[in-house]
């Protein structure tokens, strides 16, 4: 006979026995993640947290967004695998389980997580690009959003064998516009002018498909082109310094004296990381020798680098694009804009007469990512406005402004497109510290399921995380054998197959 | 100097107010501002701690610490003679301090007493989710930062000019006695905070 404490001490680590409060989070990047994370660390009282992702595999922009030349931001990963590690034992207090390959709004109705969990998180991030809304934007060959061009060369499914990109002729791409300069923009840039050179980007999990056109292009230059002024300027200081330092390749930057110059600024008016900004763009713009800091002498510049390997970028200010230009093949050649002017009060007025037009062979729309509702939320009454989810402090709201019971959201979806993963962070934090808070007062709904996996059981694959912890080693040993970080899965079917193969190494 | 009796009763909400518009706080005043609002065990304590004090501080030290918790993570503990001391004013305004060894970066010294301190990006500086403000006091013994911190700290919510990213920040005999406080987290987040500029 077993002691009678040890046998309640044998119940109490059979999950079955505890009464969880369960928690949905639709989407894996690191808003989902680390609301996920938040919970199951802060949580008092039981909880079974499971998380769904439309893809195979989690993470979202971590392993989708995140530039592959900037491994160390990835690190978040680590975090997130270890705290489902941890928790998908289902040993302890709370318990963790993935489902990838499900797609909440179309495989299961969101009405279905709703009625079967306490609490629901929509945390799918943006699946749209803000647009331009011009001609040709649509139709034009050489004409990609950075969502899908960041997509293609980080190796996402759905667009990492887009022919779109393979029977692009990338072979006569010399001028390159970009607009927009926030981070994204800075690093397709970067991508652009220094995918050649190996120590770069060899080691990298950049997609070896994209990584094969990108190599057959011969750019000139790279134009980041924005609506507002210099101090306006939207990238952050270590990616700004990334593109400055790449003139120990032959790889030079510049901005117009019209929009920059430092004895037009008013120093005192302008925010850290600005004066930071200013300072970095005045000293690169002075010859080598010139400057007064060891920061900016880092690297010698390549400077006898011959003219058909020089290559340039430029930051552009104040236009705003109007139509592009195409031959009869359908190909981009131009692209017309109007010079803007900045008021006082910071509004943007395009001055109509003075037109310009760009000689260019692809442009890159850069404005930012946008999210979209699920076509469940007007059923739902869930209010969907200003390109995010109505909500307050990450409450959804109703259509009359009034809070859903049991509904959050956070990350992209819920603010929309903006901040690095540590402002991500901090935010899922906040949602997921709320919902703890209301958690303890909610009454258990009469319809809660322990276990809602039995929604994901239709034909198509599942994939739990184990299954994704193999197909992570998988990659991880491909990625050695080829001498990179890791060697990623490119397409679903690729994915899926994995699992069922489940390879000794 | 501040006068610390009546201190006690001030709330921790209050402790962190977050910059806007990326308006710099004047560093001593927000530290001051921050020890103000904390609550002392021991108000014999003074605030202004100089390393040249150092004997009347670890003298002091146990009355408001928790030292020689047990070590998890990856520090090794202090060889006997050669503790150094830090001590941490968490969000709370709780204080505690620890004995640890030269070399130990505050991000995993935080983490390895459980403090409240993420590294999102594994310490690795590309992230700013450890970030600490440090005692005006002790700024200037520690190296300046390198521009890789400097680029991330523009990042970094309720920015001071004393603020630091607590992987770069190695503890050493120079900086003996180091106190630096956490910047409050939890806070009501609106579209403006994830401007980038």
């Amino acid at each position: 006979m077993m002691p009678n404490f040890l046998r309640s001490l044998s119940t109490t680590c059979n999950n079955r026995d505890i009464q969880r409060k369960t928690i949905s989070i639709v989407g894996s990047g690191p808003s989902g993640f680390y609301t996920a994370y938040r919970l199951l660390s802060k949580s008092k009282i039981p909880i079974k947290v499971t998380l769904w992702e439309k893809l195979p595999v989690p993470f979202g922009l971590s392993r989708y967004g995140v530039a592959p030349d900037h491994p160390e931001v990835k690190n978040c990963e680590e975090t997130f695998t270890s705290i489902a590690n941890e928790y998908q034992k289902d040993n302890g207090l709370h318990d963790f389980q993935f489902i990838g390959n499900r797609t909440i709004g179309k495989d299961i109705p969101l009405k279905d997580l709703i009625e079967k969990q306490d609490a629901v998180i929509l945390s799918y991030g943006c699946m749209g690009d803000k647009k331009l809304n011009i001609p040709g934007e649509k139709d034009t060959n050489g004409v990609f959003s950075s969502r899908q061009f960041v997509n293609w060369y980080n190796g996402h499914p759905e667009y990492s064998t887009s022919k779109v990109f393979s029977n692009f002729d990338w072979s006569r791409i010399k001028n390159v516009g970009i607009i927009g300069n926030g981070n994204v923009a800075l690093d397709i840039a970067r991508v652009l002018l220094s995918n050649n050179i190996g120590e770069l980007w060899d080691k990298t999990d950049i997609s070896p498909l994209a990584m094969k056109c990108l190599n057959q292009a011969p750019i000139k230059n790279v134009k980041i082109i924005a609506r507002r002024d210099f101090v306006h300027s939207k990238f952050t200081n270590k990616e700004l310094r990334e593109l400055w330092e790449l003139e120990r390749y032959g790889i030079f930057g510049s901005i117009s004296k019209k929009y920059f110059q430092l004895g037009n600024l008013n120093i005192s008016n302008l925010s850290r990381p600005m004066k930071r900004t200013a300072e970095m763009c005045y000293e690169y713009l002075k010859p080598f020798n010139e400057r007064t800091k060891k920061s900016y002498k880092k690297y010698q510049p390549l400077v006898n680098v011959g003219e058909t390997q020089r290559k340039t970028w430029e930051l552009d200010y104040l236009k705003t694009p109007t139509s592009i230009k195409r031959d009869s093949n359908g190909n981009i050649t131009a692209l017309e804009l109007f010079e803007n002017n900045i008021t006082e009060d910071n509004r943007v007025i395009p001055m109509k007469d003075h037109v310009i037009n760009y000689d260019m062979d692809l442009l890159i729309t850069s404005l930012g990512y946008e999210a979209k509702p699920m076509d469940e939320f007007k059923e739902l009454g869930i209010q969907f406005e200003h390109g995010h989810i109505a909500n307050v402090e990450g409450r959804v709201q109703n259509q009359e402004g009034i809070i859903v019971p049991g509904l959050y959201t956070a990350g992209w979806v819920k603010h929309g497109s903006k901040g690095v993963i540590a402002a991500t962070m901090m935010d899922a934090f906040n949602v997921a510290d709320g919902i703890l808070a209301d958690l303890e007062t909610f009454p258990s709904k009469p319809s809660v399921e322990q276990d809602i996996s039995f929604l994901a059981d239709n034909k198509v694959e599942k994939v739990s995380w184990s299954d994704w912890e193999s197909l992570n080693n998988y990659e991880l040993l491909q990625g050695t054998n080829q001498g990179k970080v890791r060697a990623k899965v490119l397409t679903v079917p690729e994915m899926l197959a994995h699992k069922h193969q489940k390879p000794s190494y | 100097m501040l006068s610390l009796t009546n201190c006690i009763s001030k709330k921790s909400s209050l402790l962190w107010k977050p910059l806007t518009s990326g308006r710099l706080f004047s560093s001593l005043a927000s530290y001051k501002y921050a020890l103000r609002h904390s609550t002392f065990n021991d108000p014999t304590i003074s605030l202004r701690r100089h390393p040249k004090a150092i004997n009347f501080y670890k003298s002091q030290v146990r009355s408001f610490s928790s030292t020689l918790t047990t070590f998890h993570g990856h520090l090794n503990p202090p060889k006997p003679g050669e503790e150094l001391h830090i001590t941490f004013v968490l969000k709370d305004g709780e204080q505690k301090t620890f004995e640890v060894s030269e070399g130990d970066s505050l991000l995993d010294i935080a983490q390895a007493h459980n403090l409240d301190m993420e590294g999102a990006c594994g310490g690795s500086c590309a992230c700013s989710t450890c970030h600490v403000i440090v005692d005006p006091d002790y700024i200037d013994a520690l190296p300046e930062p390198e521009d890789d911190e400097n680029d991330m700290l523009d990042l970094a919510y309720g920015l001071t000019e004393t603020s630091r990213l607590g992987c770069q920040v190695k503890m050493s005999k120079e900086v003996e006695g180091l106190r630096v406080a956490l910047p409050a987290m939890t806070r009501n987040v609106s579209n403006n905070d994830f401007s980038n500029n």
